[in-house]
């Protein structure tokens, strides 16, 4: 399918954006539906079958992160997401998230277009290259899929972790060299973890500490910061 | 100043009150128990009577009435005069002897302190203190010699300790025991003040410790400061959605603006119009940015200081614009913990001005005491001495004319402070070599535990 023919799905809440990007997308040779809203979006979906959601973040009702969310669990439908932040968190997650880009606000429409293409293009090349949840740090590979750690050396299990403390070091893993607050480690963790996982983080974090530090003594790959918070100090790359 | 803590305070006022009261009261006792002193002294006349009635008796008699008056304070007996009575008295008892003198009817008279025993001589103070002793000698018209002990025992316990020892010794516990009481009660206070200087208003505040068995007016300072605690960081999450809501709106106009931009006909209008919606953006995320590191809202993370520097400075390159870039070889690895994009917006910021007021940017990145110290020189005209400390305040431009195309809004510098102080950093204008503008910011250098 060549590009010019691709439907685009627009969830936008503000209708003159929603109008002024399909207007300029059209006259590019986009198909393109806008609605304001997940639920809109929804029913919409199940008429339309588009090759490219562009998404916003900041939603009435549900929000962009959600919505991504739930999209990329279902199918490997592109997403391009638009932010109203300039934050590179906000990038971080959304690509966590499953977006295939971002584009921050205010966009020019030249700018849009690129990334559309760029996105369509990469979609019909490589189809849905499955998401590979494998990262080395320090001397381990974490799989989060697999749910296993294995060192670097041997692919025996390197460590062996109750699901809680799994959950905790993927979250490290996946937000490394960032100071991250109890609260925030305990909303990222929460939502998985089957176990009761509440007012414990400081347990856990020191029963996980000191499973790290036995299979690899001295390495300090987890800090703790001044006003509560905790620091995952080792470089993480994604392995295949 | 000499910082006296409050348990000292209240200490000392205690100490102090119980000063005066024990020197008011012992001043009183002394006044009226002074004459009791002397009493316990017996009188010229009662010796003069004594005197007369043993001259006129002898024998048994004589040995009754000493059997009569003799009591242990006052012990009597008669010595046969071996030796005249000299008159012999030690100077400090002078006065006494002529006051005793006076009232013996010319009978010789002598006063001196007993003689000694063991214990006056091992503690002659204590001694002297226990028996206030004197002894009289008085010669006696019959030719014998009346010698009297006169003792003022200082009353004992069974103990054998002084009366008031033990009262002493049990008031020093009780006033040890309310200093500690006193640094007890007064901790709460202490804590209170720790606790207020951790307050950070960018989480949920954690209520300051309740001591809850601490007096009321401490819990009362306690709550209030809770309440104001509450207060502040109502007051800041809602100035933080008001910005935040501020911002998302003018975004939102924003992006409109931008794609009505694309139906301007005329190329070069179209670009300045494009330039006008990203220098407007660019304030906005300044404010937004300097506003979130006023309450604490950055995120901490660990960065590569000298790759973001590389980074902005490439970037810059790219766009054919002058920037020269120095890293020490110990600065090149060197991790601050901070808010990437708003160590970004420092380094953008400066080095623009830099390229817009004074033609070019040299960065240099050195380390300094443990800290990072990033310097930015320009070759412009530099900034006079008196305007280095106001250029970093808001909305202050050298030019005082506002007028948009030779610069920003003035808030850059300021921004650029309030998030380098925000990452316990500093911002300092100097002269760079050239004579031109140099800009140093100071990062503390982060080191894992």
């Amino acid at each position: 399918m060549s590009a010019h023919s691709a439907t685009i799905l627009m969830v936008e809440d503000d209708p003159e954006i929603s109008r002024l990007v399909a207007d300029f997308m059209r006259r590019e040779g986009f198909e393109v539906a806008c609605v304001a809203d997940g639920k809109a979006m929804d029913t919409m979906l199940q008429r339309v079958r588009p090759d490219l959601v562009i998404l916003d973040l900041m939603l009435p009702g549900e929000d962009g992160l959600s919505i991504c969310r739930r999209l990329r669990a279902d199918d490997s439908l592109p997403i391009l997401m638009l932010t109203a932040k300039s934050d590179e968190i906000d990038r971080v997650v959304g690509l966590e998230m499953g977006a295939d880009d971002y584009l921050t606000k205010p966009f020019g429409p030249r700018e849009l277009l690129a990334r559309v293409r760029a996105i369509l293009r990469r979609a019909n090349g490589a189809p849905a290259k499955p998401l590979v949840r494998r990262f080395a740090f320090d001397r381990f590979v974490i799989d989060l899929d697999a749910r296993s750690v294995e060192t670097v050396e041997s692919e025996t299990a390197a460590l062996q972790l109750t699901s809680a403390e799994f959950d905790l070091l993927g979250c490290f893993v996946q937000r490394p060299r960032r100071v991250l607050t109890r609260d925030q480690i305990l909303d990222w963790t929460r939502g998985r973890s089957a176990e009761p996982f509440d007012r414990t983080v400081d347990m856990l974090i020191s029963r996980l500490r000191k499973k790290l530090d036995a299979a690899s003594p001295g390495s300090g790959l987890i800090t703790t910061v001044r006003n509560g918070g905790y620091l995952f100090t080792a470089t993480v790359k994604q392995v295949s | 100043m000499l910082r006296v803590t409050l348990a000292a305070r209240l200490a000392l006022i205690g100490l102090i009150g119980f000063t005066v009261v024990v020197t008011v009261v012992l001043a009183i006792f002394y006044r009226t128990t002074v004459h009791e002193n002397e009493l316990t002294r017996p009188s010229p006349a009662r010796l003069d009577v004594l005197a007369t009635l043993l001259e006129r008796m002898s024998g048994d008699a004589r040995q009754a009435v000493l059997d009569a008056v003799s009591s242990p304070q006052f012990m009597v007996r008669i010595v046969p005069s071996a030796a005249p009575v000299s008159g012999e008295t030690p100077s400090q008892q002078q006065q006494l002897r002529e006051t005793y003198a006076a009232g013996l009817a010319g009978r010789p008279i002598e006063i001196v302190s007993p003689p000694d025993h063991r214990a006056a001589r091992l503690f002659p103070r204590l001694a002297r203190l226990m028996a206030n002793a004197i002894e009289f000698r008085i010669g006696l018209r019959s030719g014998d010699l009346l010698v009297i002990d006169a003792y003022t025992r200082l009353p004992v316990t069974q103990l054998g300790l002084p009366v008031g020892f033990g009262a002493g010794l049990f008031g020093s516990i009780v006033a040890l025991l309310a200093l500690l009481v006193m640094q007890r009660e007064t901790r709460p206070l202490a804590q209170l003040a720790a606790a207020v200087d951790r307050v950070d208003l960018s989480t949920d505040p954690p209520p300051l410790p309740d001591a809850r068995r601490s007096a009321p007016e401490i819990r009362a300072v306690i709550a209030a400061f809770n309440r104001l605690q509450g207060r502040l960081a109502e007051m800041l999450r809602a100035r933080m959605t008001l910005v935040g809501g501020i911002a998302h709106d003018v975004r939102t106009f924003a992006t409109r603006l931008r794609l009505r931009v694309e139906h301007i006909p005329d190329d070069a209008e179209r670009q300045r119009a494009v330039a006008d919606i990203d220098d407007m953006i660019r304030l906005l995320d300044d404010a937004l940015l300097s506003a979130r590191a006023g309450a604490g809202g950055l995120s901490q993370e660990m960065v590569e200081l000298a790759a973001l520097i590389a980074v902005e400075v490439h970037d810059r390159r790219v766009q054919g614009k002058p920037v020269g870039l120095v890293t020490d070889e110990r600065a090149r690895n060197v991790v601050v913990l901070g808010d990437r994009l708003a160590l970004r917006r420092i380094l953008a910021n400066i080095i623009d001005n830099a390229l817009a007021y004074g033609h070019a940017a040299h960065v240099r990145t050195a380390l300094k005491d443990g800290a990072v110290v990033v310097s930015i020189d320009d070759e412009g005209a530099g900034i006079p001495v008196d305007q280095r400390q106001t250029v970093l305040e808001p909305f202050h431009r050298l030019e005082k004319s506002r007028n948009r195309a030779t610069g920003g809004a003035g808030l850059g510098l300021a921004v650029v402070r309030n998030l380098a102080e925000a990452h316990g950093g500093t911002i300092e204008i100097a002269a760079a070599p050239g004579g031109g503008t140099r800009v140093n910011v100071t990062l503390p250098v982060f080191q894992p535990v």
